[in-house]
């Protein structure tokens, strides 16, 4: 890929400008062209009035993890420890037990992720050999106060249903 | 009345401000000091009527001299520890006064000998800016311009002698 | 000393203590909002009481509490408490009392006897403005000095030379501004104002002394340590400045401190440039002599203008998103009830006014009152001047701070000088 040369003019030298003052009122002309027209209509203020109205998240996006189940409802993740092990902040702790429904060898007796460690890189859902651990949730504001709620464990991880249809998760490119 | 209790209020806070100036260990606060004394010196004008020395010694004293002083310890920025060691310091404070009592009983005795005056506000605007203006520029222009050519010569001074550091560099 | 005498001394000087204190909240609202609107963002206005918001109002209340509650920490490693609590008083009192003379309505003639409407009448005027400016230095220097902070001190270096350095300038341009009206008196200087040039343009200083306004008006800003200015709080290098370690109430006194330092620096700038108190074409005397005429326009003109207001009121305030039975729109209406009943006490004083005999009490004080109004319009103006630059200019860099106070504005402010001394010496 040749690199683009764009050659930007240089500005500032001629007279107008080194006096000054004179592109200072141009600029200020311009930040109250758009105060004036705020005034007069404030619909037009580039804002989200965010609590009562939500952003729409893409699919594609991060946000807190969920653990996805078979069929017929059992877990999906088999314990190999993948996702914990590539985890850069290393908020995954996972203890595995024997599996007894013929699925796999071995399931997650606990899985604690510790979201105030977790950098939603989403590394653990690369990682992941069975597409059972997922970030597709869609949310993205984790709040409570006290530090203890913030480490969310199996239950939490399985019962948390996924935002997307499988068809828009996949078109992400997952 | 009023004027007198105002008298002895900045008469006394100038000589605590003095006193304050010689008697810190640190800098900083010696110059704090200092300002006080300034301001109740200015005080003291407002007394006399002298309105436009007494803005002028806030402006230039008060504000201009002292903020430049009060720069220049921060610039320096003192630590207590790089202060110098003052052992003979209550001798050199003892001997002072010593030398100082008949020089002050001296001083006393002059301002006692002087005649009485009344505190009270001069009238014909006495010490407002026109008319020291005037008196400065007609009756004393020449002292006057003499006056300012050896600040001029001083602000010269300054500036060569800033500036020669430079050229030896 | 009459009682009369008593209360009027007491209403000018709680004028000009509390003016500037009660401004503080209008700053602060019209920088949130105001910022906010030149960003095309919205600005605080979500705090209420009782899901009344006052178009942001509220939030100043709810930060001033929060400031108020707040741990007021002093460091183990401030040495010198003293001077760090000093700081911040002396920066908050030197503002509030270089806005003491400032003439906010021209003398009134009550019962044969004249009373000046000034704080502290003083004849050195503007002289004292510079002094008391001058010292605000000192608490700037103090906290940067005292913090024990190296950006503190940075802040405080900065502030201090910045201060130091466009003193000059701004003197200078209020020597040929001196020239012009003969006079260092605030007072009389307004007074001069109130003339015409030609017969037709008002003699404001802004017409006779176009370089002087800019110079002190540029000056005034750095003065303020307001944007473009604002080196000494730099939040982009240097954190804070000299306010780094400083927190709770003593953060909120410097904060206080800078408004009304801007409060009163465009008191300043109104006074000496923008003719004070004075409406234009119609000086002090021209109103006591149509003081009814006057009064019945503004009888005219008031419901008109709350016509229109309450309409924008109206358009404004509503939510921005579906909602059943909008809370606003009840808000919206509260508000225009609140100002309709405003309008019509305002127009019941205005009646009492065109049926009392004209040229008596009545019409000084209501000339007097209206001189206020003015006045408080124009400094309001004034500050919204201060904010839309904040708004719209990128800070200085230190050196070409430097350069354009001693390079640029200081032969400028010479130069403006002779030329203004001869202009005044060939016209006699």
């Amino acid at each position: 890929m040749g690199a683009k040369v764009k050659t930007i003019e240089r500005r500032g030298s001629t007279l107008t400008e080194r006096i000054y003052l004179i592109e200072i009122f141009k600029g200020m002309a311009r930040t109250l062209r758009h105060l004036v027209r705020n005034l007069r209509d404030n619909k037009k203020l580039l804002v989200r009035h965010y609590p009562e109205v939500q952003p729409e998240i893409p699919a594609r996006w991060r946000g807190r993890h969920r653990l996805t189940k078979h069929d017929d409802g059992t877990v999906k993740c088999v314990a190999c420890f993948m996702c914990q092990t590539n985890c850069p902040a290393e908020c995954i702790s996972i203890t595995a037990k024997e599996r007894l429904d013929d699925k796999a060898e071995k399931m997650p007796a606990s899985f604690n992720i510790n979201l105030l460690e977790c950098i939603y890189c989403g590394y653990c859902v690369e990682a992941c050999p069975l597409d059972a651990i997922r970030m597709d949730t869609g949310i993205f504001s984790v709040t409570d106060n006290n530090r203890q709620s913030f480490i969310i464990g199996l239950e939490e991880l399985l019962t948390t249903p996924g935002a997307y249809s499988e068809e828009d998760y996949k078109k992400g490119g997952a | 009345m009023f004027a007198e209790v105002l008298f002895i209020a900045f008469a006394a806070l100038s000589v605590l401000g003095a006193m304050g100036l010689i008697l810190f260990r640190h800098p900083m606060k010696g110059a704090m000091s200092l300002i006080v004394t300034m301001i109740s010196l200015a005080g003291l004008y407002a007394l006399l009527s002298a309105k436009l020395i007494f803005v002028l010694q806030l402006i230039v004293y008060a504000g201009a001299i002292m903020s430049l002083i009060l720069f220049i310890i921060m610039f320096l920025n003192i630590q207590d520890n790089d202060l110098p060691v003052e052992e003979g310091r209550f001798l050199y404070l003892a001997g002072g006064i010593a030398v100082i009592i008949p020089i002050a009983s001296f001083l006393i005795k002059i301002v006692n000998g002087l005649p009485d005056s009344q505190v009270t506000i001069v009238g014909n605007g006495f010490g407002g800016v026109k008319e020291v203006g005037l008196i400065l520029f007609q009756d004393w222009l020449l002292p006057f311009e003499i006056v300012s050519l050896l600040l001029l010569v001083a602000l010269i001074g300054a500036v060569v002698l800033a500036g020669k550091r430079r050229l030896v560099k | 000393m009459s009682l009369l005498d008593i209360f009027m001394i007491a209403i000018r000087v709680a004028f000009s203590a509390f003016v500037p204190l009660c401004f503080i909240a209008v700053c602060v609202w019209m920088e949130r909002r105001g910022a906010g609107f030149f960003q095309d963002r919205s600005g605080p206005n979500r705090a209420a009481i009782f899901g009344f918001r006052a178009a942001g109002l509220v939030q100043n209340a709810a930060d001033g509490i929060k400031l108020f509650f707040k741990e007021d920490l002093i460091s183990d490693h401030i040495k010198h408490k003293f001077f760090f609590v000093l700081a911040p008083i002396i920066v908050f009192f030197c503002a509030v009392m270089s806005f003491a003379v400032v003439p906010f309505a021209d003398t009134l003639v009550l019962g044969g006897n004249s009373y000046v409407m000034q704080g502290i009448p003083m004849d050195v005027g503007i002289l004292w403005f510079l002094a008391i400016a001058g010292f605000s230095v000192y608490g700037i220097i103090l906290a940067g000095w005292s913090s024990t902070n190296k950006y503190g001190i940075l802040g405080g270096l900065r502030s201090a030379a910045q201060v130091i350095s466009y003193e000059i300038p701004m003197g200078l341009s209020l020597v040929s501004l001196l020239i012009v009206y003969g006079t260092v008196n605030l007072s009389e200087m307004a007074q001069f104002q109130g003339q015409l040039l030609f017969g037709f343009i008002p003699m404001w200083g802004a017409v006779l002394q176009p370089l002087g306004l800019i110079i002190f008006v540029i000056a005034a800003f750095a003065e303020c340590n307001r944007t473009p200015f604002d080196l000494a709080e730099g939040e982009s290098e240097i954190v804070a400045g000299f306010h780094v370690e400083y927190s709770a109430m003593k953060f909120a006194v410097f904060f206080m401190g800078e408004y009304v330092a801007m409060f009163a620096s465009s008191a300043i700038i109104i006074t000496l440039f923008f003719g004070g108190y004075q409406i234009p074409f119609l000086n002090t005397q021209a109103l006591i002599h149509l003081a009814k005429p006057v009064a019945f326009l503004l009888m005219i003109g008031l419901p008109v203008v709350m016509y229109y207001f309450a309409g924008w009121i109206r358009r404004s305030n509503v939510s921005h998103y579906e909602r059943e039975n909008d809370p606003r729109v009840f808000e919206a209406n509260v508000y225009i009830k609140c100002f309709w009943g405003l309008i019509a006490i305002i127009e019941l004083l205005l009646l009492a006014i065109l049926l009392m005999q004209s040229g008596g009490a009545a019409t000084h004080i209501f000339v007097a009152l209206l001189q206020i109004c003015t006045f408080l319009v124009k400094v309001t103006m004034m500050i919204f001047v201060y904010i839309w630059v904040r708004w719209t200019l990128p800070r200085f860099r230190y050196d070409q701070l430097q350069k354009l106070g001693w390079q640029m504005l200081l032969p400028l402010a010479l130069l403006n000088i002779f030329i203004t001394s001869a202009v005044v010496v060939a016209l006699g």
